[in-house]
């Protein structure tokens, strides 16, 4: 009972992380309509540059939200000076996709010749915990989730309480319509890439302070989980996104307790297949969302 | 054998497994449309039968590595394995892109397969030696009379020589009726089954055949590095096949040729040739770089040329009013 508990504890604190990059990735998807592979690499980006941070004697804390504008704009750049004018061309999705991980590849590997292959890691973190019966997570772990918890709040009121939060909502569900609405969809694009932007470079730094160490390939093994919880949620679904980041996160413990801890990244892989295979839509994703995966 | 001429051999070897691949890859992807980012996984089956086929038994090896299998065959039978798996890998990962879903979506599915396949292949020793790797194959056996300057000339050979078969082969598939066939699936599933041709009959075969290319190709290449572990199939080394197609031109047997040719010799060997200086600031620089430079060309030339050097010819039917 106490593994269970603990390993409950652990899933928690990884879908935490795992819900700041997927909900980043399915705003992407939802208001571009496109599957943004590099965004693993621009996870990586924010770790590095939270590293760079860190070891100049910046709190791990500012680094993260300092991070996260840098990959904000590097993924509103990337959005509208490359892959916006290729869909705009008519190029068809493979096309983008491969456009997306090739991306990816650049920039993961110009990370490398910048800080180097080997590994690096943000330092000791406080070694202080906190317990709540069997429950047992660091103090990192939890203002990570302290942190995911404030920013999806903050999210959830920007998209239901305010203008720019509806008329990205409406881009979104229908450009065109949204359109002649008199909304300026290339500017709330920006807009949307950006905030998407920050939470993956959040996402970068959270998971670098929560993982012992790390290197240039840390976004693109921890891309698939938040895929996975993304398309578990329903891909272009925030709130699923979110429900989804849980479920892989404690699943992936669950695992790893129970049995070999290397299938821990197993349980996102055979997650996310499932549900390309039986429900692409997701568990909240609409008829209509299924359409687009179909065309 | 000096240097040089060995480094010849090593191209002429690496160029001709590549371009196996990429024919492979090009008649799933290019000619049938299927988005078979898991491609690399067909080589590494085919690379890990030849293997498993041509050690002996594990104890014999002193136990030094774990694996299952074992059958001490000669080459052709081993080769012939390395096909057979490859084909059955690639029919499986062909029954999980069954499901029509958009051709993107299909990628990362695929991405993922390739993904989880190193992680299952890494993390279960008793399989295939998880991530330390299969070592110490015996020499092959053709030609063991000969020295072995001869005898890495004659394996030259006998890579051309099945490049030369495959070829035909290929062009059995991608030409004539089973290639307009093929075509018809990639441009429009929906107007092809309407005329009653069995895509998922179709998609099935065409990934069974190239996964057998896939197969044969890590087969060639395993039996001449003598060693093959999962660091040798990461996911983005099917980037580099997908370059090779891309930038060749998609659906044109020639044009991939071409595009191989360029990626596995100008970009993947012309980075050996970066200054010295490169090397020494950082082991592996120049790998490095490569992937950057394939990275780069695959975006310049979606931006700039996506149907690639040599395009896929539209046949153009004559006649009319």
């Amino acid at each position: 009972m106490q593994l269970l508990i603990e390993a409950i504890g652990f899933g928690i604190a990884a879908g935490a992380v795992i819900a700041l990059g997927a909900v980043g990735f399915s705003v992407q998807f939802g208001m571009s309509n496109i599957l943004n592979i590099t965004y693993g690499s621009l996870m990586t980006l924010g770790a590095y540059v939270g590293l760079f941070l860190i070891d100049r004697g910046i709190s791990p804390w500012a680094a993260l939200a300092i991070a996260g504008v840098v990959v904000a704009v590097f993924s509103v750049g990337f959005h509208r000076w490359l892959l916006a004018p290729l869909v705009r061309r008519g190029t068809r999705a493979f096309a983008i996709v491969i456009v997306t991980v090739s991306a990816g590849v650049v920039l993961q590997y110009v990370i490398v010749i910048f800080a180097g292959p080997e590994a690096k890691s943000y330092g000791e973190q406080s070694a202080q915990t906190f317990h709540l019966g069997y429950l047992l997570m660091t103090a990192s772990q939890v203002t990570i989730v302290l942190i995911t918890t404030v920013l999806m709040l903050a999210l959830h009121l920007l998209l239901t309480r305010t203008t720019i939060g509806r008329a990205m909502r409406a881009t979104a569900s229908n450009r065109i319509l949204a359109q002649s609405c008199g909304i300026n969809t290339d500017r709330i694009s920006d807009i949307a890439w950006f905030l998407s932007g920050t939470l993956c470079g959040a996402a970068g730094v959270a998971l670098a302070i929560t993982t012992v160490s790390f290197d240039f390939s840390l976004g693109a093994v921890f891309l698939i989980p938040m895929i996975a919880a993304a398309v578990l949620g329903g891909i272009g679904q925030p709130y699923g996104a979110m429900l989804g980041a849980l479920v892989v996160g404690t699943a992936s413990e669950l695992a790893a307790a129970y049995s070999n801890p290397a299938y821990r990244e197993v349980v996102a892989f055979a997650i996310l297949i499932i549900m390309l295979l039986v429900r692409p839509r997701g568990l909240f994703g609409t008829a209509w969302a299924t359409r687009r995966l179909m065309t | 054998m000096g240097a040089w001429e060995f480094y010849l051999v090593v191209i002429l070897v690496y160029l001709g497994t590549d371009l196996l691949a990429a024919w492979g890859l090009n008649l799933e992807f290019g000619v049938s449309g299927v988005a078979n980012l898991a491609f690399i996984v067909t080589i590494a089956a085919g690379a890990y039968a030849y293997v498993v086929f041509t050690l002996d038994t594990p104890a014999a090896g002193g136990s030094f590595q774990q694996y299952v299998g074992g059958f001490h065959q000669p080459f052709p039978i081993a080769v012939v394995a390395g096909a057979l798996a490859g084909s059955i890998v690639g029919v499986l990962i062909g029954i999980t892109g069954l499901k029509r879903l958009r051709q993107d979506y299909q990628a990362v599915a695929m991405l993922v397969v390739s993904l989880m396949a190193a992680t299952v292949v890494s993390a279960d020793t008793p399989f295939l030696n998880g991530n330390a790797g299969l070592v110490l194959l015996p020499q092959f056996t053709p030609f063991s009379d000969q020295d072995p300057e001869t005898r890495r000339w004659l394996f030259v050979g006998i890579v051309a020589a099945t490049c030369v078969i495959g070829y035909f082969v290929l062009r059995r598939f991608t030409t004539g009726p089973i290639g307009r066939t093929l075509r018809a699936m990639r441009d429009d599933e929906l107007a092809a089954s309407a005329i009653g041709k069995d895509i998922v009959a179709m998609r099935l075969a065409v990934q069974g055949v190239g996964g057998a290319f896939g197969g044969v190709s890590g087969a060639l290449l395993v039996a001449f590095i003598a060693g093959w572990s999962p660091g040798a199939w990461a996911y983005i080394e099917t980037l580099a096949l997908l370059t090779a197609v891309i930038v060749g031109g998609m659906g044109n047997d020639r044009g991939v040729t071409i595009g191989t040719f360029l990626i596995a010799i100008l970009v993947l060997q012309g980075v050996q040739f970066l200054p010295q200086s490169f090397n020494s600031l950082r082991l592996g620089l120049r790998e490095d770089m490569g992937w950057i430079l394939l990275g780069t060309l695959t975006i310049v030339f979606i931006w700039v040329r996506p149907q690639g050097i040599l395009p896929e010819r539209r046949p153009k039917y004559g006649g009319g009013p």
